[in-house]
């Protein structure tokens, strides 16, 4: 005890408080459970557009599955032997991003053909690690369109790039290009035949601008492509007679198109019931210097 | 036969008593309460109300129909009585034009109320779109406030020159004030051919003024495509349903201010009878109106409007509804058959189930419709299906109606709710008449 000066005690008593609650703190950080994070990776093609892989984080809060904000996520092609990082991608507001692959040839690729993709989620103190690994051939869509007999036709083929060959009995979409949801059309299953070809007739009268009609021929979320999808641009629509009517004056419209008839008849009863009142505000005048 | 000092004794304004004075204070302490919690809606917003998604349009709307209906009295008694030369008018046609100038003043008050940003006020005419009756019923309750004041305020002239001479020397500063408001009416020929003439146009424009009032006022119900209010005969059932409303509230103070003022030799049974006839007509016309309004819908109606007419008939509503049809409407009509139910007693309890029943039919015209949209409540609170006012609703709405009171309070104190020029212009030209034929 003859060491222990109360000076120095005092000072060891304040240090302690203060740092009390920050080691607590760390101590609540590192008891605190973190949670279960999963990915989802889903790699699409545009035929001479762009690649790109859409991805999704996912965590169950409070028995709820949502999507989770500013994650960082780190996309890497591998194979067996070797690595690379294509990049880093920051999910949205609601647990999204899209992940553009320029080009195809900067990914590596085993003796199959096959890309293999990992997304990596480092974790957070939130967060565990997650991560998800996307495997998918190349795969293209040759599209024509022309008219025989009177009849408008969409013909594809799929192909597999890595083998250049056909890719037979395998069902592609066909749909109407639309700005909000694409709109099926034809069968409901088209499968291509030996030639790895589909042959699509397209009805008359669907309506659009200027009669230019984008048909789009899917191959819809396959286990070894991913989905590929081909537009191909038409003149077999029919030109949509655009309702202009809200540029009219209507009693729908805005200020600026009120129909003539109101601006005149308000306007006129306003003026004179107000030209009245303002006669006979003069009149008390007139009264006053009589 | 009364002489002038004995008609200007009796009709001038007189010093409030302590009955007076207590229901003053009274209408000031509601209006003050009401004012706090009208604070506190601004502030909190309107959440401290009942309205919500569906029920949009509540108690302040349900109000201000009703005080539009009311200022209609100015239009039926002054306007139609002067232009049809109904001369036992002159006694009630003061206070009409007085409860007409406090409802429409109110009605314009009200509506602010409702807005949940009066702050924004000014966007309603910088931002108006003339196609919509929003913008119509923006111009037309100021054109009708100051279109009632001016028709209150030229028949008072030859009064106040009156009520300027007589206090000169027992209350010279009461003196000063009407003699500025007389605007030195001295009686001169080229003065009341002013006067007569403005009256005269005054009292021609209310009455389509007062029409449009009405009407646009239906139609900012009739133009939303809702059950219950998509119909046609909404205007004529609005300005039926006004001058029914009108004329209620005109019996009623008519029999107040009789009595508080002691103007039983003015106000007769005589006008009392005359009132119950004109009542009676308003509430056959309305009856009428809402036989059209609710029976023919019955047959015609969709699965929609069925559900509506249901809530109304055997509904939630359906006691209120039949309150108002039944009591408000048919047994007056009954009543006022009888010549003693003309009686003044009769009239004012009458008077006050007619204002009571218009008030309470403008809630069931507002509310029961807003719950019933076309396509069904869905995924919203339990409370939200249905509509009765909060506290904050109540209070700020008692406070309207006592504001609306306490201008009457306040004109019938310094008014002469009787006018006192033109009493005695009958007067004189009732003894001349009389002279002409004794001789």
């Amino acid at each position: 005890m003859k060491y222990l000066n109360p000076r120095h005690l005092v000072l060891f008593i304040l240090l302690s408080v203060f740092i009390s609650p920050l080691l607590s703190q760390k101590l609540e950080a590192q008891d605190k459970k973190k949670i279960k994070l999963r990915i989802k990776a889903d790699y699409t093609k545009v035929i001479d557009h762009s690649s790109f892989i859409d991805l999704s984080t996912i965590a169950k809060i409070n028995k709820k599955n949502a999507g989770i904000a500013n994650l960082n996520l780190t996309i890497i092609s591998k194979t067996d032997d070797d690595e690379v990082e294509l990049g880093q991608a920051t999910t949205n507001h609601d647990g999204k991003v899209r992940f553009l692959i320029n080009d195809l040839n900067k990914l590596l690729k085993d003796t199959l053909g096959f890309y293999n993709l990992r997304v990596k989620f480092m974790g957070d103190d939130s967060f565990k690690k997650a991560s998800k690994t996307l495997s998918f051939k190349d795969a293209h869509i040759e599209t024509k369109s022309f008219t025989k007999d009177s009849v408008n036709y969409v013909s594809a083929t799929l192909k597999d790039v890595h083998s250049d060959s056909v890719l037979t009995k395998t069902s592609l979409k066909v749909n109407v290009e639309r700005l909000f949801k694409s709109l099926p059309i034809g069968e409901q299953f088209n499968y291509t035949d030996e030639n790895g070809t589909i042959l699509v007739p397209i009805e008359r009268g669907i309506p659009c601008i200027d009669g230019k009609l984008v048909i789009e021929v899917i191959l819809n979320d396959s286990d070894d492509y991913g989905t590929v999808k081909a537009l191909v641009n038409t003149t077999f629509g029919k030109s949509a007679v655009i309702d202009n009517s809200f540029e009219n004056r209507t009693l729908w419209s805005p200020r600026n198109k009120t129909p003539i008839f109101i601006l005149i008849f308000a306007n006129l009863l306003i003026f004179t019931i107000w030209g009245i009142i303002i006669y006979l505000i003069t009149n008390l005048f007139r009264i006053n210097k009589s | 036969m009364k002489t002038h000092k004995t008609i200007l004794r009796d009709l001038k304004p007189k010093k409030f008593g302590k009955r007076d004075s207590i229901w003053t204070i009274s209408l000031i302490v509601i209006i003050i309460i009401g004012l706090i919690a009208y604070i506190d809606q601004l502030i909190k917003g309107q959440e401290v109300t009942n309205m919500r998604d569906y029920a949009l349009w509540g108690i302040y709307i349900s109000n201000f129909v009703f005080f539009v209906a009311t200022s209609f009295v100015g239009t039926v008694t002054v306007a139609i009585l002067r232009l049809t030369k109904n001369s036992w008018r002159t006694p009630l046609v003061r206070i009409a034009e007085i409860i007409s100038v406090a409802a429409i003043i109110m009605a314009g008050i009200t509506i602010m109320i409702d807005m949940a940003r009066p702050d924004r006020l000014l966007n309603l005419f910088i931002h108006a779109r003339l196609q919509s009756p929003i913008t119509w019923d923006v111009v037309i309750i100021p054109t009708y406030i100051v279109i009632s004041l001016l028709l209150l305020y030229f028949p008072l002239i030859p009064d106040f020159a009156i009520l300027k001479t007589h206090f000169k020397k027992k209350k010279p500063k009461l003196s000063k004030f009407y003699g500025r408001l007389a605007l030195n009416w001295t009686g001169s020929k080229a003065q009341k051919s002013l006067q007569e003439k403005s009256i005269r146009i005054i009292a021609i424009m209310i009455i389509p003024v007062g029409l449009l009032l009405q009407t646009i006022d239906a139609w900012l119900f009739s133009t939303t495509y809702r059950i219950g209010w998509d119909s046609t005969n909404f205007a004529p059932y609005f300005i039926s349903g006004a001058f029914v409303a009108g004329v209620g509230a005109l019996v009623t103070l008519i029999y107040i201010i009789r009595k508080a003022k002691k103007l039983e030799n003015y106000i007769t049974d005589y006008h009392f009878d005359k009132l119950g006839k004109l009542l009676a007509l308003a509430c056959l016309i309305y009856l009428y109106f809402n036989i059209n309004e609710y029976v023919i819908p019955l047959f015609t109606a969709k699965k929609g409007e069925l559900v509506h007419l249901e809530t109304l008939f055997t509904g939630s509503y359906s006691i209120l509804f039949w309150a108002v049809t039944v009591i408000g409407l048919i047994l007056p009509i009954i009543v006022l058959m009888f010549k003693k139910g003309r009686k003044p007693n009769s009239m004012f309890i009458i008077g006050l189930i007619v204002v009571i029943g218009s008030w309470w039919k403008r809630f069931v015209i507002v509310t029961p419709t807003l719950l019933h949209p076309f396509l069904p409540i869905q995924g919203v609170p339990e409370s939200w299906h249905h509509y009765f006012p909060s506290l904050h609703e109540w209070l700020i709405t008692l406070a309207t109606l006592a504001m609306a009171f306490l201008i009457i309070t306040v004109c019938v104190r310094y008014l002469p709710v009787i006018p006192i020029q033109r009493t005695i212009d009958e007067m004189e030209a009732s003894e001349a008449n009389n002279k002409n034929t004794e001789s």
